[in-house]
């Protein structure tokens, strides 16, 4: 939209778009991301009563804290311009109640509420007590949002307001993980996958939710069904979005590898994540001691993108990886403790004895990725004739 | 809890007024007149309230009504009669030997509950809320540990580790407050000037704030959460190089993968407080790491040795052990385990094993235990 023209020339093509149902531009002329932002006569001093009266009724409140909001951020103030996106949220959530058997009003709402939270996290920035508690007062009006949504059950398939959800549980997600609340998030999966629309959302959406959702399944060690969602994003994400693809890689990697599937080094290469190649091949020689080394060197990556714990687990593919090695080594099915303790230390675990490399071994077993028995009495493992070290990817 | 959230909100839209609507209590002794008065009348006094002739009321907890107005001045006590009620209930309180000690948990559990609802009412501030929480989260691991073979009538673990949890979190978010605010002044030389304050006034054994140890508490109270490990992992330098700390999530860290051996090896360097952490955890990592062994150690002809379970699990006794193999249905006989897949009783309750006596192992006194300082 212009940049140009007056309040009143605002006003009334907002009025326009509102009688004739256009979402998509009445949600351009209230975003906070559109060219009439820059519109200095939009930013008078007193814009409230330059309004009123000069604007329909639902209308009038929801262009007054736009209006407000950008000023606000005009003058840096972000706890205020947060407050006054609050409120438009508000009055657009009272809009959309009020239109029944509609839903053209979504795309207003997307925009208010992605809006909100990206003002939410300034505010957050430069307010530096607040401890997440600005984004939680932003979730909570994403969650007004969207239960407005969710209760849309009587208007038709193509008309509900239903179809909103998934937009809204993504902005959701996004503010849940920022504060790192993810516990929160359990009733919004469940509100989604028992959707009869799961699959009719917008694929971008779908790609959105199963990247937070596999992350989720992740932490939580479900480690199958994170692969299954991270995939899907990651296949069905548009080629040239290489950022988001990566973003995706950072998770799909390390899930992938306590599954037992080693990333290319193309692959890690394209995607910038050379991070990961270290990892790989000291994972596959079971060098623990390179472990150590490679989650030293990049310790604020796996840090930061919160994967540290789970490299620590990769520990236990890489025992598995020398054990095997020692098995192959050794050409027999009864292997002594001991050589099994030599290979620990050899490779980085110095301190190791006996006790604990059964122990190791003992986790092995129990997990299935080795096949055998551990003898106290004589001190040895004594392993399958076949198949004594199954494929890992076999096993989940 | 919400509204108490927007409250929250609400002062930080306006902060210059944040101090000006804070109640301030002004009851001035342990318990509040109104209530002395009804419970004397009402026979309602503790007997761990009577020291011969004298009684020492301490406010009781009562939970928030909608009809009862709990923000009123003369009930609610200020942050230095807090800080000496505390002091009485950790310090002389617990020394009586004339009640179980499951009815005296009872008697300053609750207290301690009072004290927390006056430092919420009274919204006091975080370098206030730390000192008093800190000592009531050494009670609550303390007797965590101390009372968990007590029968379920006398002391719930359940509800323990609630209010265990419930000031650990509130300790920690008061610590991060502190931190944002006081920016980048160096946490270290806090902390020395924190000792300093200490030395001092040794005359009276005094309570302390010890935030390297309430840090690895919160690691070893909670071994199969990865939260506080996430938040070890984002801590500043400083306070992860502390060994006590790191200490705290490498055990946590091997728990993570499994390794026993490990956890009860490294475990026996602890101090008292954090051994009592794990040690409450123990029943858990045994149970597990029995139904660990019955796969790996699986055959009809094979045993292990009592001995070797008490060396990996720490059990105290082989009889110890050997009762907790019994009590999952594995067969033992003459000391020697056999480990059988099928055995197993996954839906066995917990086995408790026999408490330690911490004190006398550590050779500590109860005082030590609410005032001991790691770094000293």
């Amino acid at each position: 939209m212009s940049s140009t023209g007056s309040l009143n020339q605002y006003i009334q093509l907002i009025e326009r778009m509102y009688r004739t149902s256009q979402g998509n531009f009445l949600a351009r002329l209230l975003s906070l991301r559109d060219e009439h932002v820059g519109n200095r006569n939009l930013r008078s001093s007193d814009i409230a009563t330059l309004v009123e009266g000069n604007c329909v009724a639902p209308l009038d409140e929801i262009v007054i804290s736009h209006l407000l909001c950008v000023k606000s951020l005009y003058m840096r103030e972000f706890m205020e311009a947060f407050e006054h996106q609050s409120a438009c949220v508000a009055c657009v959530v009272r809009l959309l109640q009020n239109q029944k058997e509609v839903n053209w009003g979504l795309p207003v709402m997307y925009t208010v509420c992605l809006d909100l939270r990206l003002v939410a996290q300034k505010a957050e920035a430069s307010c530096l007590q607040s401890n997440g508690k600005i984004l939680e007062k932003a979730a909570e009006s994403l969650l007004a949002c969207f239960r407005v949504c969710a209760a849309d059950n009587r208007s038709s398939d193509a008309d509900t307001k239903r179809l909103g959800m998934l937009t809204l549980v993504n902005q959701l997600l996004k503010v849940y993980f920022r504060i790192n609340k993810l516990h929160l998030c359990k009733p919004l999966i469940r509100a989604i996958d028992s959707s009869p629309f799961k699959d009719q959302f917008p694929l971008a959406q779908q790609i959105t939710y199963r990247y937070f959702v596999g992350r989720k399944a992740m932490f939580d060690s479900d480690y199958r069904s994170a692969d299954d969602y991270l995939s899907f994003a990651f296949h069905n994400c548009h080629k040239q979005s290489i950022k988001n693809k990566r973003l995706i890689l950072t998770y799909l990697v390390p899930v992938k590898m306590l599954l037992g599937f080693m990333p290319s080094i193309q692959l890690l290469q394209k995607y910038d994540l050379m991070q990961f190649w270290d990892l790989v091949s000291a994972v596959k020689k079971g060098d623990l001691r390179g472990i150590d080394r490679v989650m030293e060197e990049h310790e604020s990556f796996f840090i930061s993108a919160g994967i540290y714990l789970i490299v620590e687990k990769l520990k236990i593919t890489a025992y598995r990886n020398l054990f095997r090695k020692v098995y192959l080594a050794e050409n027999s099915h009864q292997i002594e403790i001991a050589s099994f303790q030599a290979a620990l230390q050899l490779m980085g675990h110095d301190d190791v004895d006996a006790d604990e490399t059964q122990c190791i071994v003992a986790n092995l077993i129990y997990d299935g990725k080795i096949k055998g028995y551990i003898s106290y009495q004589h001190k040895k493992v004594v392993v399958s004739k076949q198949n004594a070290f199954p494929p890992l990817s076999s096993l989940y | 809890m919400s509204s108490y959230f927007e409250f929250f909100c609400q002062n930080l839209a306006c902060k210059s007024t944040q101090n000006a609507d804070r109640i301030l209590g002004t009851c001035y002794s342990m318990c509040p007149e109104d209530e002395v008065k009804l419970r004397e009348a009402e026979r309602l006094v503790h007997v761990l309230e009577v020291w011969g002739s004298e009684r020492k009321l301490v406010k009781s907890y009562s939970r928030s009504a909608a009809d009862s107005n709990m923000a009123v001045p003369h009930l609610l006590r200020p942050y230095s009669v807090l800080v000496n009620t505390v002091q009485y209930l950790l310090l002389d309180i617990t020394r009586r030997v004339d009640v179980p000690e499951s009815v005296m948990y009872d008697f300053v559990n609750d207290r301690l509950r009072a004290v927390r609802q006056d430092i919420t009412i009274q919204r006091l501030h975080p370098t206030q809320c730390v000192d008093l929480l800190e000592p009531m989260i050494r009670f609550y691991v303390y007797y965590g540990y101390v009372l968990s073979g007590h029968p379920l009538k006398d002391y719930d673990p359940v509800l323990n580790k609630k209010y265990l949890l419930e000031c650990l979190k509130w300790y920690l978010s008061c610590c991060d407050i502190i931190a944002k605010e006081e920016g980048h002044i160096d946490k270290l030389s806090d902390f020395f000037s924190s000792l300093d304050l200490n030395t001092r006034g040794k005359t009276k054994t005094k309570l302390v704030n010890d935030q390297v140890l309430l840090e690895s508490l919160y690691i070893l109270c909670n071994p199969d959460d990865l939260h506080p490990l996430y938040r070890y992992l984002k801590m500043a330098k400083d306070l992860k190089g502390q060994e006590k700390l790191k200490l705290s999530y490498e055990i946590a860290i091997a728990n993570l993968q499994g390794n026993y051996v490990k956890v009860c090896r490294l475990s026996e360097k602890l101090c008292p407080l954090l051994y009592c952490a794990i040690s409450t955890y123990l029943p858990i990592l045994q149970r597990r790491a029995l139904n660990v062994m019955c796969s790996a150690y699986n055959n009809k002809r094979l045993t292990v040795p009592s001995a070797a379970l008490v060396r990996w699990l720490g059990f105290s006794t082989d009889r110890d052990a050997s009762t907790a193999c019994s009590h999952y249905g594995l067969q033992v006989n003459d000391n020697m385990v056999r480990f059988d897949k099928t055995d197993f009783k996954t839906d066995a309750r917990l086995h408790i094993p026999v408490i330690r006596n911490i004190r006398k192992k550590f050779e500590v006194s109860l005082i030590d235990i609410f005032t001991y300082e790691t770094c000293k």
